[in-house]
Formats: C-alpha cells, sequence, structure tokens
C-alpha cells in the first residue's frame, strides 16, 4: 500500500463520504486512490477557495469534521483565505494540499509554495507529512485535532513522491492518539464552577451572552434548559444566533453594533453576564473595558487564550460548554429574575428603530423577516457578507433551524459554496443562500458544481448595484465619495439562471414580495432570486 | 513588567518559527530568546523573555500554551529563579589601558579567551544585568564585537 492509498483508507476510517478539491499533478496519486474508494465522493469544485467554504458548510451542519483537498502551489494558496475563515470561526476541516517532490522542497520549483509557513496563523495545526509510515498517525492526529478542544482547520502538506512511497509495514489506523503538547480542558474547574454558581445566585440581573462556541460545542440544548431552569434571559452575537429561536421568551436579541439596540441596553442594564463561547470581538462589543468597570463577568471558553484576550472577566471557567452548563443546571441555584425579565420586555418594546428605509423597491429587512417565516422550520439560511449579513442577522427568524454566516473573518462570497456543502449533508433540507450583487460574482461559479452533482440550493441575491456595506461606509464617512464601489447591472441574472439550469424569480417591489418567496421556496430544483433594493437603504 | 518563561517543546521543523511567529503576530516583545536541545533529544527547551504589562504577559502564557508543539510553560519569579546569560565580547585596548582592562575583567569574574596585540576577547557568563553592567564598563575602551547568548534560566526548587 502507498501514502496515497494509506491516505484513502484513513479517511474511510473517519467515516468520510465526501471531499471537497480540485485535482492536479502534485496530488495525482491521491486522486488515483480516491478513484477506487467505493465510500468517499468527490466533488469538484470550480475554484480551490470554494472547496474550503464548501467543507466549512458541510462540517457546520454535520457537526464533524469535513475535508478539502488541493494541488500545490497556487491551488494551494487559493485554499488560505477559506483556512483563514474556518480558523476565525472554529470550524473543524482537514485540509488535504499536494505539494512538490520532498528531494525538490526549497528550490521554488514549479508550483512550490511553503504551505506550512503561508498559513501559520491561519490553521490549528500543520504538518508536513516526511515519510508515508507516518500518515496514518498524522492523519489521526489531524481529525483529533480538529475536532476537539476549540475546533478548527488542520492542514496536511503532502509530497507527490510521499504520496507514491510504499508503506514499510502494513496499514493499522491508529486507536490512540498521544499528543503530549496537546490535552484540551473540557471539565470546568470545580472550584471556579463553584464561585460561578455564586456570583449567579448574587445577582439580581444576570443575563447570558451566547456566541458561536455554544453552536460549536453542541450546547443549544443545555443552554435553553439551563436558561428555562433559572429563568435567565439570553442574548447572542452573530455567531450565536440560534441558540434560542427568536420567539423565545427569554431571548432579547443579537448584540453589537449592528444587533438590537435592546440587547445591548440589556448588556448595560445587567449586573451579572455569563459570556459563553464568545470572543468579545470589536463589533459585538466595541468599548469592552467600560463592561469590565460596570458589571461582573463571567467568560467560559473551551480556549484558555480567549479569556482575557479582549477583556478582563471577574470569573474565568476553562471547559466545554456542555460539561459546565450541566453541572450548573444540576446545581444550587436560586434567583429571582421576574423583575429583570419585565424590564427587559419593557426595554425591548419601547425600543423604537429609527432606522430609515427607502420606499422604493423591496425594503432588504422586510425582506430577509419575510423570507425566514415562510421558510421551513429546519431550513438552513447561509448569510453572505456584506449589508446582506447584517439585515439577515438583524431580521432573521430563527426557528428550528440554522443559520450559518462567516463573523469571524467576514468572507465575501462564502454563502453559495457552504449552503451547497450544507444541502449535500442534508439533502432533504430546505438550504438558501442570501448574498449581495457583489458576493454573488465572487462565488457564483461554484452554480455549475451545484448543477452537476444535483445539489440544488436557493440562491437569493439582493442587489442595489454596489458594494453596498462600503457604499454606507463611504457615505457616511467620507461625504459620499463612492470610491471603486459601483457594480452596475451586470450580470445578467436571468442569464445567469438559465446557464445553470436554474429557475429564476425577480423582485422588486413590496407588493409583490410574497408572491415571488413563494414561487422562490417552492421550486423543486435550484432557483435563482433577484430581489431589487435601493442603493440609499442602511445597515445602522 | 518583565516575563520569563521556560518552555518545554518538541524538538521538531517549524516550531521555532511557530513560536517566534506567535510573538510578531501578536505583538508581543522578544527581550531574548534561547533554545537549545534538552536531555531527551526530542525535546528542546527554550528561555524566553518578554516584557509588557500584566495582560499581555498573561497571554503570552495562554498563548503558548495553546501551541501544540507547546509540552510545558513555566513562568518564572526572578528572585526564585536562576537566571544566566554568556556574552563574547572583542574588546581593542593599548599599553596604557590594558591593565585596567584585564584588572576589570577580574572584579566583574570574566575571562580573557585570546589575546591579540591591540584587542581581546573576553567571556563572561553572569546574571543578564551583570552582563550589561560590563558592556558598560568596557564601552570606554572600545568594542569591536559583541555577541549575546540570551537568558537561560531555572528554578532553584
Amino acid at each position: 500500500m502507498n501514502g496515497a492509498q494509506a491516505m484513502v483508507k484513513c479517511l474511510e476510517a473517519e467515516g468520510i463520504t465526501n471531499i471537497f478539491g480540485i485535482p492536479g499533478v502534485a496530488i495525482a496519486p491521491f486522486y488515483e486512490a480516491l478513484y477506487h474508494s467505493e465510500q468517499i465522493e468527490h466533488i469538484l469544485v470550480r475554484q480551490e477557495q470554494n472547496a474550503g467554504h464548501a467543507a466549512s458548510g458541510y462540517a457546520r451542519i454535520s457537526r464533524t469534521t469535513a475535508v478539502c483537498c488541493t494541488s500545490s502551489g497556487p491551488g494551494a494558496t487559493n485554499l488560505i483565505t477559506a483556512l483563514a475563515t474556518a480558523y476565525a470561526d472554529s470550524i473543524p476541516l482537514v485540509a488535504i494540499t499536494g505539494q512538490v517532490d520532498s528531494s525538490l522542497l526549497g528550490r521554488d520549483v514549479f508550483q512550490e509554495a511553503d504551505m506550512r509557513g503561508a498559513t501559520e496563523s491561519f490553521v490549528k495545526y500543520s504538518y508536513l507529512v516526511k515519510r508515508a509510515d507516518d500518515i496514518p498517525r498524522i492523519m489521526k492526529e489531524a481529525f483529533y485535532v480538529a475536532s476537539t478542544g476549540r475546533k478548527g482547520p488542520v492542514l496536511i502538506d503532502i509530497p507527490c513522491d510521499v504520496q507514491s512511497q510504499e508503506l514499510s509495514r502494513p496499514f493499522e489506523y491508529p486507536k490512540e492518539i498521544n499528543m503530549r503538547g496537546y490535552r484540551p480542558n473540557t471539565k470546568g474547574n470545580a472550584q471556579q464552577l463553584a464561585k460561578v454558581v455564586d456570583a449567579i445566585n448574587h445577582s439580581k440581573k444576570p443575563l447570558i451572552c451566547a456566541g458561536g462556541g455554544v453552536i460549536l460545542g453542541n450546547g443549544e440544548g443545555v443552554v435553553r434548559e439551563f436558561c428555562e431552569k433559572n429563568r435567565v434571559p439570553l442574548v447572542s452575537t452573530m455567531m450565536g444566533i440560534g441558540v434560542l429561536p427568536k420567539s423565545h421568551p427569554l431571548y432579547f436579541g443579537m448584540l453589537g453594533n449592528n444587533g438590537k439596540p435592546y440587547a445591548n441596553r440589556a448588556v448595560a442594564s445587567a449586573d451579572l453576564l455569563i459570556i459563553v463561547g464568545a470572543r468579545i470581538a470589536d463589533r459585538a462589543v466595541p468599548r469592552p473595558e467600560n463592561l469590565e468597570r460596570q458589571l461582573k463577568v463571567i467568560h467560559i471558553d473551551i480556549d484558555t487564550a480567549e479569556i482575557g484576550k479582549n477583556m478582563g472577566p471577574t470569573l474565568p471557567l476553562v471547559g466545554d460548554v456542555c460539561n459546565i452548563f450541566q453541572s450548573l443546571i444540576d446545581a444550587d441555584i436560586h434567583i429571582e429574575t421576574e423583575e429583570w425579565i419585565r424590564r427587559l420586555e419593557e426595554i425591548k418594546t419601547g425600543t423604537v428603530d429609527r432606522r430609515h428605509f427607502s420606499t422604493e423597491l423591496v425594503n432588504p429587512m422586510y425582506m430577509v423577516q419575510t423570507l425566514s417565516e415562510k421558510m421551513e422550520d429546519d431550513a438552513i439560511y447561509v448569510a453572505d457578507v456584506g449589508q446582506n449579513q447584517l439585515w439577515s442577522a438583524d431580521n432573521y427568524v430563527m426557528k428550528n433551524g440554522r443559520f450559518l454566516t462567516t463573523g469571524g473573518m467576514g468572507t465575501m462570497g462564502y454563502s453559495i459554496p457552504a449552503a451547497l456543502g450544507a444541502k449535500l449533508c442534508r439533502p432533504e433540507a430546505q438550504v438558501v443562500a442570501v448574498c449581495g450583487d457583489g458576493s454573488f460574482q465572487m462565488t457564483m461559479n461554484e452554480l455549475a458544481t451545484c448543477a452537476v452533482n444535483k445539489i440544488p440550493i436557493k440562491v437569493l441575491v439582493v442587489k442595489n448595484g454596489y458594494l453596498g456595506l462600503v457604499r454606507e461606509f463611504q457615505q457616511k464617512n467620507y461625504e459620499k465619495h463612492y470610491s471603486g464601489v459601483r457594480l452596475y447591472d451586470y450580470p445578467h441574472y436571468e442569464h445567469i439562471a438559465k446557464a445553470y439550469d436554474m429557475d429564476y424569480v425577480e423582485c422588486d417591489s413590496n407588493d409583490t414580495l410574497d408572491e415571488a418567496l413563494d414561487a422562490f421556496l417552492s421550486c423543486g430544483k435550484g432557483c435563482l432570486m433577484v430581489c431589487h433594493v435601493a442603493s440609499e437603504n442602511l445597515t445602522i | 513588567m518583565k516575563g520569563i518563561f521556560s518552555v518545554l517543546v518538541e524538538n521538531r521543523d517549524g516550531v521555532l518559527s511557530g513560536i517566534s511567529g506567535l510573538f510578531a503576530r501578536r505583538g508581543f516583545n522578544i527581550d531574548s530568546l534561547a533554545v537549545g536541545e534538552t536531555e531527551h533529544h526530542d525535546v528542546s527547551s527554550m528561555t524566553i523573555v518578554s516584557t509588557g504589562d500584566m495582560r499581555t504577559i498573561d497571554q503570552i502564557e495562554k498563548h503558548l500554551n495553546k501551541k501544540l508543539d507547546v509540552i510545558k510553560v513555566r513562568r518564572l519569579e526572578e528572585n526564585r529563579s536562576v537566571l544566566l546569560e554568556m556574552m563574547l565580547i572583542k574588546v581593542q585596548y593599548n599599553l596604557s589601558n590594558r591593565a585596567s582592562l584585564i584588572e576589570l575583567c577580574n572584579v566583574m569574574g570574566a575571562k580573557i579567551v585570546h589575546l591579540s596585540p591591540k584587542n581581546m576577547v573576553i567571556e563572561i557568563h553572569a546574571h543578564p544585568e551583570t552582563v550589561e553592567e560590563f558592556i558598560e564598563l568596557v564601552r570606554n575602551f572600545g568594542i569591536l564585537e559583541l555577541q549575546r547568548t540570551g537568558t537561560i534560566a531555572m528554578t532553584k526548587a
């Protein structure tokens, strides 16, 4: 058995059924081995970055590690943006990149790129494989590292000759991991936990701020149970949308610059903030030092290095969200929060949205709300980046589905490949990608991948002829000097839909929106819908 | 404040660049960095000295721990540790100041390891502050070349 065959065996042992990628000479032995696999189906994407995003969408829906692969040099460097995106959002990926022959490493030969060096700050860990015999151990470690602790992408860069090299001993996939430098702490420290319980018992106005870590840790159930049992209200970050459904009486919206004003006022009025699985990044909490002074902060995270990075908590607690919240559910907590919840409801109903929306064309807030209300109960909504993301996050009506977006890196073009990955993972689910006309054009080539592989996703383009969020920024900060942001009226979307065998729906008024969305959601195959919105509409 | 970290790492390619990259990327200072193999060939020991506010020093410790090739991180307290640095320094002299330079070396515990007609190579291994002092003391003689190893450190207990 050679190295490439061993790699495929390892992937099969990990239960992998789909991988996303583009082949090349430096990864050819691996593709030859893949050709003979009955378990693994390869999805040929149209650009390597999208292999990473598609794997990300797949991983988030399957809640397991997903795999992407590319050749060496430009194929591999194309993948870097997707790795950085997955790293920022802590998505478990194993990325396999081909590399030039090991005897040629460092000589700048054709299509050589130092991938380990280039991705040092964008991956959780990386390997350059030197011997075929190391492959089983490395693959085992890679899947373990990607999917445990704070999840993230792991890179395996493998020279072509190592893929062809015969293993010197019979193939055996290791059962055990032995990494002395990596032992993620999942159980919360008992003393710290006792202090947390004490702090909760002493609070009158506790509030949970749930981040993407709750979903990554499969903690929606326990967090919800804790909130309901102890009547603790909750706000979320953008990546934490979905921890509680929008209609839940204890949910008070998304906080931050682009969040609900009442969510921010809830944070400002609380006496104890319990942050779970969130980075306290600048978009969610612009001035963490103010919060530090105002109230007690408990920071719960699986990653020790997150604690104190952006904000100094009163009480840190490191561990897995499920373990910790199960302990908190079992703990002796008695608090009276009804008055606090009533106060939050008053804040919520008393906060007036002063944003002005154009009466021309479609109101994007109304569109997101109507679309998500019409979507199936467990549908998957993938928001891209730009104004469309902020309108989506702000107005999405979360039921029991999933809301996917890239909140950390904010990578335009994420939605179509991620929706493709999500749909492949759950073919029965309704999957809708919502993007702007800027982000659509960054990855619309993947509509071919959808067509070829019969992955019928729905794509809704919020079209205003501009890179809208940059335009909005220029409007506010640069005296309406719209520099380099105009997209004009291209492409002709109905032709794009036709080119990829998709149905096409277009809408330019609130009055016809209902009907258009019904047609969009009910069609049996892939569908492209264009919603014309006025470029004057703002997000804040 | 000063942070002295004694870090055990896997003795593998790419580990040093990973650690130095971490400092560069997150804007942490490296005042000195000394690396060498330990008694186990697969483990290297690094002593890293850094300065920053308390939050920064805490973050350095956490981020070092987060690295998968890092086996153990210890934060050393200066007064409970032995700190040592070695330096080779080439200093010029003439007949009139030669005696005072030799006397200075004797007082400071430095050793003359090579003598040429116009300059001498002096070796000193001492506490990093003593090494600093020695540099200042010989500066007026004329320093031709200087090499320091960086601090290595170990707890007393």
